[in-house]
């Protein structure tokens, strides 16, 4: 194996450090007993978490942002299941482009989708509504299951259904007892990068919540912007704690770098 | 009433015949081989009776029935793929009872016949393993276990040694022979490897482009083959000219012997000669032109590369084969 050079090395570290720094620095002043944004020094205090699960604002929000995280990525996963099933196995005309449009959210940005969707929703009168909030996370989360399920059909050996359709299977038990199971890695690995992603939406959420749909990230900045406490930061770290939890269990049953960095 | 026909079965991609008009009867209880080189059409036909695809003219008629358009799970049918396209998340005995599960057959009948199968490939003691934790050979017969268990009419084989080993292929080829007797299941194997149709088949159909050119019991395949194209697939030959106006003549390479020079029907100068072990392979020049000769390693010494030697040879195994069929 060759060795990594010291400069290289440095490098790396520098760029780690630069990425967990200010979360560990988050996480660590979450737990300070101080009224101001600072590290706690020898005595470390839970009231700010306290502080956190008494605030009815944010734990309405923190339930909308869960809600709403579970059901998108659930609609996604249902949406590109079958969606990269075509992509990968159809030989039909305007596959890439189909491919292509399905990613091609990742690539406009969540500003001017806002604005766009605003406009929308309250020329439809759908402002407010949950349901459109989901949909429009749908939109932008969908890509993510898209790449991973793509991936996870890739590759995937066909023969294995004509087996069990010889054996008698219907299309439906083929799908259910044979396709799902091989396919499922991607599906829960995509369930998980699209509740990640969804729980994390601020750009987009923005413009189209409304005060019963308040998401957990908009509700963050609007508190944000009105004080800065040493609440923001034990929210903060909560979120981190869950962001770490799902990445590990993704790692566990897929591994992380197979779902990040796809199989294609 | 034969027990499978094919009828005049034709599949056609474009303008592209990918098989065209084959016709077979198979008899109950046969063992029948598809022979031929990659792109013959021989995986074709046999995803045409497994109903993967879909006949563009003829019929595929299985004890009477029409089932040329049938969809494939209504079929039936047993096959081993060359994959074994085993399910991987399920355990062997998972795999083998898949088709019992799907014909709704009772629990306890099930575990009765799904064990039935595993000790008939020998795999008994393997129940709770996953695919992966088994060899390319045990595979294999998992593969055979499960289309074997459901009790199909008909076996079908799609080149199912071809991914394992010299040694362990051969022992499988006669292993696959005994099953298939002991359960008496009338079986389509498609191989392009000749000795592999040749040892387990009951007769072998060799076909090259589509077309069947050949359906007949091995030894007649080998000893009278049809076309200068199957004489020289399914063996070595040698070409005799002969005068111009007559057909082609072949014999082949352990058909002729080495004698003193000057006693046999003509003389030869040893170019080549390679051991192989059961057999001395020589590679001779003479009148007749290049010649390939194989004879048993019985213990005599062989002929050192240079001598001038005689080659002789029986007159009834020479063969005559139609011209410019290949």
């Amino acid at each position: 194996m060759p060795r990594n050079g010291a400069l290289a090395l440095t490098f790396n570290a520098l760029v780690v450090v630069f990425m967990l720094a200010p979360l560990v620095i988050v996480c660590l002043v979450a737990f300070t007993p101080e009224n101001t944004l600072s590290l706690p020094g020898w005595s470390w205090s839970l009231r700010w978490f306290e502080k956190v699960f008494h605030h009815p604002d944010f734990m309405t929000s923190f339930v909308n942002s869960l809600w709403l995280a579970s059901t998108s990525a659930t609609l996604s996963v249902a949406l590109a299941v079958p969606s990269a099933m075509a992509i990968t196995r159809g030989e039909f005309r305007g596959r890439g482009a189909l491919e292509a449009l399905f990613l091609s959210p990742l690539v406009i940005p969540h500003l001017v989708l806002g604005v766009a969707l605003l406009q929308l929703f309250s020329h439809i009168g759908a402002t407010g509504s949950f349901f459109w909030l989901m949909l429009a996370h749908v939109l932008i989360i969908t890509p993510y299951a898209m790449r991973l399920l793509i991936s996870a059909m890739t590759g995937y050996d066909r023969t294995v259904e004509h087996a069990a359709l010889s054996l008698g299977a219907s299309r439906w038990t083929m799908f259910v007892r044979v396709t799902l199971p091989m396919i499922l890695p991607g599906v829960t690995g995509g369930w998980l990068l699209c509740f990640i992603n969804s729980f994390d939406e601020l750009t987009m959420s923005i413009f189209i919540t409304a005060p019963s749909t308040i998401t957990l990230p908009v509700r963050m900045y609007m508190y944000a912007t009105e004080s800065i406490d040493p609440m923001m930061a034990a929210v903060s770290a909560l979120i981190v704690a869950l962001t770490a939890t799902t990445a590990l269990i993704l790692d566990r049953i897929y591994g992380l770098d197979r779902v990040l960095v796809g199989q294609r | 009433m034969p027990f499978l026909e094919l009828d005049n079965l034709t599949k056609q991609y474009g303008h592209l015949y990918a098989v065209e008009n084959v016709s077979l009867t198979v008899e109950q209880g046969e063992f029948i081989s598809l022979l031929g080189p990659s792109g013959c059409g021989k995986t074709t036909t046999l995803q045409m009776i497994a109903g993967f695809v879909e006949a563009t003219a003829g019929a595929i008629r299985l004890q009477g029935r029409d089932i040329t358009h049938a969809p494939a799970n209504s079929r039936g049918l047993g096959i081993v793929f060359q994959s074994y396209a085993l399910f991987p998340h399920m355990t062997v005995a998972g795999n083998v009872s898949f088709g019992l599960e799907m014909q709704k057959v009772s629990k306890a009948e099930r575990a009765r016949r799904v064990d039935h199968a595993l000790t008939l490939v020998h795999l008994d003691a393997y129940a709770d393993r996953y695919p992966r934790e088994l060899s390319g050979g045990q595979r294999q017969r998992v593969a055979l276990a499960r289309a074997l268990v459901i009790q199909p009419p008909l076996l079908l084989l799609d080149e199912p040694l071809s991914n394992l080993d010299a040694k362990l292929r051969e022992a499988m080829q006669f292993e696959l022979r005994n099953i298939q007797q002991q359960v008496g299941t009338t079986t389509i194997m498609v191989t392009h490897d000749q000795a592999e149709a040749f040892s387990v088949s009951d007769r072998v159909v060799v076909m090259q482009s589509g077309k069947v050119m050949q359906i007949d019991t091995p030894y007649q395949v080998y000893e009278h083959p049809a076309t200068d194209f199957i004489s020289r697939f399914v063996g070595k030959t040698n070409m005799i000219p002969s005068a111009p106006g007559h057909p082609q003549r072949h014999i082949r390479p352990e058909k002729l012997r080495l004698v003193a020079a000057g006693s046999g029907r003509v003389n030869a100068t040893v170019a080549e000669r390679f051991f192989l072990g059961s057999q001395w392979f020589y590679h001779l020049t003479s009148d007749l032109g290049e010649l390939t000769v194989t004879i048993p390693n019985d213990g005599s010494a062989p002929q050192a590369p240079g001598t001038v030697v005689g080659v002789q040879w029986d007159e009834a195994n020479m063969r005559t084969l139609a011209e410019g069929r290949a």
